[in-house]
């Protein structure tokens, strides 16, 4: 089965800073790191390659130092990266990202399917992976949860839901956006990093690809940032405070007062439930 | 030992001293000085009163008036010892430094697992050590000078802002590691070193303890000296992943090693990183991972340091050990630990510090096993695993002291002529025995 995996390099922080005047990311003096939910679709590639026989090749599109990116997923399993780089794509929203994404697949050859994280940690969108199946004009499932088979040319995977679960079959080839659950990932191996470092990565700039330069980068991005601010937190929280175990009873009365006072709770239903929880380990 | 009493009006003068806000004596808040990490049912003992002092004039008013009545002093920091070493075991005053707790620095390569609570003051009292002693050391290391309220209410600077200094003898050091026995430390100069700017940890997975084991001499001899070596038996980092929902591939491991190498720039890191790695292999691991950024550090890292928190949820009756053996022994240790537990019926999961010879052994009760059984079981065992220990040149604790927890064991790992030689010392300094009494020994 040939597989193709689309990654991001994200920032490795919990504080994404915006540059308020450009309204881009800054992404200076930060480690960079695999989207985290990029490496479950990584793990689930690999898995599928110890299944099925095959091969699975990591794809980006970034600055050249989104190089590291391709170099982990190959540590982890994956047998090939493709780096798509060039000046011409900055500033490239998710429409010219996925639209210069499909001609990198289009110039890869035959593939049977494509996985991509749900979204990434940075931009949040989730709209790379279903776009890029739109340009391609095949089928896309999103927010895979696990997959039943995928053999005899087509797959048949469970999708994640509001109400539950969807089991939904597809042609290959197809596209999936896959959530966490589908599989814990592996961490890279010793063997898989010196295997990286020897693997040299294809890269294709913008003369590679048999795309319109009128869609490529900032010109052919359509989203326009016209305004960029912090949300103001308007709610105020209360904390309840246990310095130790002593001073539980008296945090719990407080939580109680706390609740009862806004008619969250009633009085006689936390007695019943203390009837009810004697004799049970606390 | 006979100790004054504390009473009312000695309370009062405690007041005058210090400012009434900074006595406490009703029992609901000196209940939180009564224990430290260890089991308080077990080992907790309730003060008499307890004092928060706010500077080394306001200390040396305690324990003069405390010298003057003789009324047992115990010094604490953030209470977070696993010895016992704060619990005021004979009453009398607890005088908690938490007012003091001040620092400002660089970076501190003293890191206890309990980097998030302790002071640095207790890791004087007790030269804690920690998982980067590897490489930099147990804290005594980086203490240069140090102030200190001495039993006798006397102020005195030992050591100062120096690298090198052989005036006289090193009291200094003699204080690192005393326990809160010899006086208060108020005041300490300490060495800070600039931050390593790169990183990167592997965890290696081996098929059986000793293997893992035999590794840790041939990587240190090699030259490339990592940042910590920890060993993790399989039964450790199952619990611990099983808490924490992780799934480590450890089909076919029985041990682990997750060591960490840091330096000043990424590619050199890397390179040791790699050749470590390399030696592993070369030594029959199964596998190596590598995590060289913040969330598979962070992945790999939980696991090592949720292993103690993952067995109190299994089983909260055990008992933590810290014995430490000479490096090359600890394969030779790991059997023993095997056949005790078998033994008795109990689970010893085995995890800690290997670069330094310092295992946390931990004698887990199995939640079947009756609470009667389990009580003659667990000296039986203690005993059983001392003996192992002694055998192989070890001693009963590494890095989390002797306190009130282990000293029943003191004279198996030390000889009468040095057992003398401490009580001088202590007598020297503390004639009245007022200053941490119960700890390490017991005075007659």
């Amino acid at each position: 089965m040939e597989i193709l995996v689309a990654i991001k390099q994200v920032p490795d922080t919990d504080k994404v800073r915006m540059d308020p005047v450009t309204g881009t990311m800054v992404r200076e003096g930060v480690d960079t790191i695999v989207n985290p939910l990029d490496l479950y679709a990584i793990e689930l590639a690999i898995r599928l390659k110890e299944q099925h026989g095959g091969k699975v090749t990591a794809f980006t599109m970034g600055p050249p130092a989104a190089d590291k990116a391709l170099k982990e997923a190959i540590a982890m399993g994956c047998d090939a990266g493709v780096l798509v780089t060039d000046r011409a794509f900055s500033g490239s929203d998710t429409w010219a990202t996925s639209y210069a994404l499909s001609r990198a697949v289009a110039k890869m050859g035959r593939y049977d399917l494509i996985l991509a994280g749900e979204r990434a940690t940075d931009g949040d969108t989730g709209q790379v992976g279903p776009c890029l199946a739109a340009w391609l004009d095949i089928p896309v499932l999103t927010y895979v949860g696990s997959l039943e088979s995928a053999d005899g040319g087509s797959i048949v995977a469970r999708r994640l839901v509001e109400e539950g679960y969807q089991r939904v079959r597809a042609k290959m080839p197809c596209l999936l956006t896959v959530v966490k659950e589908v599989a814990n990932p592996r961490l890279p191996t010793l063997r898989g990093k010196k295997f990286a470092r020897q693997t040299a990565l294809a890269v294709y700039g913008a003369g590679d690809l048999d795309a319109d330069p009128a869609c490529l980068g900032l010109k052919g991005s359509p989203t326009k940032v016209s305004k960029i601010f912090y949300p103001k937190v308007t709610r105020g929280g209360a904390m309840v405070k246990a310095l130790d175990e002593a001073g539980t009873e008296n945090a719990v009365d407080e939580l109680v007062a706390f609740l009862e006072a806004r008619d969250l709770i009633a009085r006689d239903v936390i007695a019943r439930e203390e009837i009810a929880g004697e004799g049970a380990q606390r | 030992m006979n100790y004054g009493k504390v009473t009312e009006a000695l309370v009062e003068e405690l007041r005058g001293l210090l400012g009434p806000k900074n006595v406490i004596c009703d029992a609901e808040r000196m209940e939180a000085y009564s224990h430290d990490e260890t089991s308080a049912e077990e080992y907790g003992h309730m003060p008499d009163v307890v004092v928060t002092p706010t500077s080394t004039d306001q200390v040396t008013a305690v324990v003069r008036l405390a010298n003057r009545e003789r009324i047992p002093v115990t010094p604490r920091g953030a209470g977070s010892g696993l010895s016992g070493g704060a619990i005021p075991s004979l009453g009398g005053i607890s005088v908690s430094l938490e007012k003091m707790n001040k620092g400002k620095g660089l970076f501190y390569a003293g890191y206890p697992m309990s980097l998030e609570t302790c002071f640095l003051g207790g890791n004087i009292a007790e030269n804690a050590g920690g998982g980067k002693a590897v490489k930099y050391g147990v804290t005594s290391r980086y203490v240069l000078g140090l102030e200190l309220v001495t039993p006798t209410g006397e102020v005195v600077w030992l050591g100062g802002k120096l690298s090198k200094d052989v005036t006289g003898y090193d009291l200094t050091h003699l204080i690192v590691g005393s326990e809160g026995t010899l006086g208060i430390v108020t005041t300490a100069i300490i060495r800070l070193i600039g931050l390593p700017k790169a990183k990167s940890d592997l965890l290696v997975l081996f098929r059986t303890p000793a293997e893992a084991i035999a590794c840790v001499p041939e990587i240190i001899a090699r030259g490339t000296i990592p940042v910590s070596m920890e060993f993790m038996d399989k039964l450790s980092v199952e619990t611990s992943c099983g808490y924490l929902n992780e799934s480590l591939p450890y089909e076919g491991c029985g041990a682990m090693l997750l060591i960490e190498m840091d330096g000043q720039d990424a590619a050199t890191v890397d390179a040791d990183a790699e050749r470590v790695g390399d030696l592993c292999m070369e030594k029959g691991a199964i596998e190596v991972y590598m995590a060289d950024n913040r969330t598979t550090q962070e992945r790999v890292w939980s696991v090592r340091r949720n292993i103690a928190e993952a067995f109190k949820v299994r089983c909260p009756v055990q008992s933590l050990e810290d014995i430490v053996v000479p490096t090359a022994s600890i394969p030779d240790i790991i059997p023993e630990l095997d056949r005790i537990a078998a033994k008795y019926g109990i689970a010893i999961p085995c995890y800690g510090h290997a670069g330094d010879g310092n295992l946390h052994a931990t004698l887990v009760k199995d939640p079947d096993m009756a609470l009667e059984v389990w009580k003659k079981a667990e000296p039986e065992a203690l005993e059983e695993l001392y003996a192992a220990v002694t055998k192989l040149g070890g001693k009963i604790s590494g890095e989390h002291g002797i306190g009130l927890k282990r000293k029943k064991y003191m004279a198996e790992f030390m000889s009468p002529v040095e057992m003398g030689l401490i009580k001088a010392i202590k007598m020297a300094w503390d004639p009245k025995g007022i200053m941490n009494p119960g700890k390490l020994f017991d005075l007659d």
